[in-house]
């Protein structure tokens, strides 16, 4: 073992420590101790309201808006993103070639800076010039509106279907019409996220031993998705957690779509809690709602990485 | 991979796989061909991939006074050199540039000691240090944003470069992955190097860092992508400071001002500003990969 070095030690940890609490510790309560409060930037003191501001985290509408729309981002992004990951990644494992390819082309979005991508998606989402609309009207009156129309699936009443109505009616304005803007916003998520996951997925696969899967095979489980149930999926238990945990994390921080695209809106139906520190604490300047977010924030965060270690630590393969 | 898989199956493999990618490039064909059209062509859905290039007149051109002659523009040509005219594009690259270089360097300044301490010096204290980092690792900065920003304000810091960087100068996930890193140097090395009257500082900058290249330049990759690409800080962190804006930043702006004519210049800057890190990928993808996942692993 090395020799003491005592005094040099502190001096090499001394400017980490510092900055470890200035910058993560010491903000945790400034935060808590604010949200208490009414104070806003430019006010020479200011007054300590209680509970007022969490209690208006759950009384008030903007706030359950709020809470609604994180919510929902964060269920819809977590399970898809995670499932396509999981998905590419088996069928990029499993076939022979041009492997690789569609590995690069699924990880661009995580390279590319997403606020620069979103008003690209915007772009292309735009109800009347936009790509998406224009490609998806090209397909009405023509073999695609049978098609995708659903008519020629007994019972069902094509008229009624989305794309015909859409043909009839105009397709949807992504960002404007609550309906979809959630999904829109979602869908932009999922797309910058699961080549993300389907990375880990695949370095989780490499680490899965054949063995086991002769091993099931002798045992009977002959069929693809019984070597999935039994082998694969167990296998990769820990990359799950870590996977669930980071994107979870992740989604509750979208932040950049939001406010280049809908500013929370329309009314309020993509409020996200990031959006909604952002708008009241540094737009509005209302410090002590904002930091009562910030708090609120931080405890779902905290939660889910210490539920994460806690798998971790138990080492669970889900069987 | 496993199991036999017919020729059949196997094409259903790829069109699922093919179909998938083509929803993932969609947006990045969008951003380069309107990149490269002219704004009748976006408009009207024509001209194919890259435009038909046919000259077209600049009205704001002839608005100034100028004969219209003179004022006829290539839609590619246009669309990139007002990119860099409508905004000051150059600065913010270079903004960001200095900013993501600054913030790997300080990070690696404040890391490395402290990681060497914690895994090869003994002091009274380590596990409170270690304890303190494990701690701050379930601490995302972008969480604790605004009460960073009201201390920045406080001490009059908003709007210059130091706001942009302070707060990621400390990299908790840095420490903890070189210390990680630092456990597996054998003591003889370090041990011989002190022999040879190396002091402890020497033995960081000339022992330690060395060995450990491969797992800094994934964390340089880590920390540049994560930095360049970020668009919540600097949004916080400036107001109204044009000079001071990041790539990101510029191009918000950019869009905001925009009346509905300005598209392709748009793509062009949204082009400019996520190539280079796209082209970076391409050439290094393995190490790209590496970088983002390994340093992921909280």
């Amino acid at each position: 073992m090395t020799t003491h070095h005592n005094a040099v030690s502190y001096w090499f940890v001394a400017p980490a420590v510092i900055l470890m609490v200035v910058i993560l510790v010491a903000p945790v309560f400034v935060a808590a101790v604010l949200s208490f409060t009414d104070y806003s930037l430019g006010n020479p003191g200011f007054n300590w309201v209680g509970v007022t501001n969490y209690a208006k985290l759950i009384g008030r509408s903007t706030y359950t808006k709020m809470l609604l729309a994180s919510a929902t981002y964060v269920i819809v992004v977590v399970p898809v993103s995670i499932g396509l990951g999981l998905g590419a990644a088996l069928l990029i494992n499993s076939v022979k070639r041009f492997g690789d390819v569609y590995k690069t082309i699924y990880f661009l979005p995580v390279m590319a800076a997403l606020l620069a991508m979103a008003i690209v998606w915007e772009f292309s989402l735009h109800p009347t010039i936009g790509l998406v609309n224009k490609t998806l009207a090209s397909g009405c009156g023509t073999w695609v509106q049978d098609l995708l129309g659903f008519g020629w699936v007994p019972w069902v009443d094509s008229d009624q279907s989305w794309f015909v109505k859409s043909c009839r009616d105009g397709f949807p304005l992504w960002f404007g019409d609550r309906t979809y803007t959630m999904g829109t916003i979602a869908f932009i998520g999922i797309w910058q996220a699961f080549g993300f996951n389907m990375v880990l997925y695949l370095a989780g696969l490499t680490s899965v031993p054949r063995e086991l899967y002769h091993a099931a095979e002798i045992d009977g489980a002959v069929a693809g998705w019984e070597r999935f149930r039994l082998v694969t999926w167990p296998m990769l238990g820990p990359t799950t957690v870590f996977v669930v945990t980071i994107t979870t994390i992740r989604s509750f921080q979208v932040f950049d779509t939001v406010e280049s695209i809908t500013q929370g809106g329309p009314s309020k139906s993509t409020y996200v809690m990031m959006y909604a520190i952002y708008e009241k604490g540094v737009k509005q300047n209302l410090i002590g709602m904002g930091s009562a977010i910030t708090i609120v924030f931080l405890a779902f965060v905290l939660f889910l990485t210490l539920a994460q270690r806690h798998l971790v630590e138990r080492k669970v393969h889900y069987a | 991979m496993i199991g036999q898989s017919s020729p059949f199956r196997e094409s259903i493999k790829h069109a699922v796989l093919i179909l998938g990618a083509l929803i993932v490039i969609l947006p990045f064909y969008v951003m380069t061909s309107y990149s490269m059209k002219s704004q009748n062509e976006i408009v009207t859905n024509s001209g194919g991939f890259f435009g038909i290039q046919e000259q077209f007149v600049d009205e704001y051109c002839v608005k100034l006074g100028n004969p219209r002659k003179s004022c006829m523009e290539t839609p590619i040509i246009y669309n990139y050199v007002q990119a860099f005219k409508k905004a000051p594009l150059l600065r913010y690259l270079l903004n960001g540039v200095i900013i993501t270089a600054s913030i790997f360097l300080i990070q690696v300044i404040v890391a490395l000691p402290c990681a060497y301490a914690l895994s090869k010096l003994r002091f009274w204290g380590r596990d409170v240090v270690f304890g303190m980092v494990l701690f701050s690792l379930l601490i995302p900065v972008h969480a604790i944003a605004l009460p960073i920003y009201i201390m920045l304000s406080k001490v009059g810091l908003t709007n210059t470069y130091a706001s942009l960087i302070i707060p990621w100068t400390i990299s908790v996930f840095g420490i903890f992955l070189m210390r990680q890193f630092f456990m597996t140097v054998p003591d003889d090395l370090i041990d011989a190097a002190r022999m040879d009257g190396m002091s402890e500082f020497g033995v960081i900058w000339k022992v330690m860092l060395p060995t450990a290249i491969p797992a800094l330049l994934a964390f340089a990759i880590f920390s540049v992508v994560a930095h360049w690409n970020d668009y919540f800080w600097p949004r916080i962190a400036i107001t109204g400071a044009r000079d001071l804006y990041t790539p990101p930043l510029g191009m918000r702006d950019f869009k905001g001002d925009a009346d509905g004519s300005n598209w392709g210049p748009m793509m062009a800057t949204a082009t400019i500003i996520v190539t280079p890190l796209i082209v970076a990928f391409l050439l290094a993808q393995k190490r790209f990969i590496e970088g983002i996942t390994l340093t992921g692993m909280k």
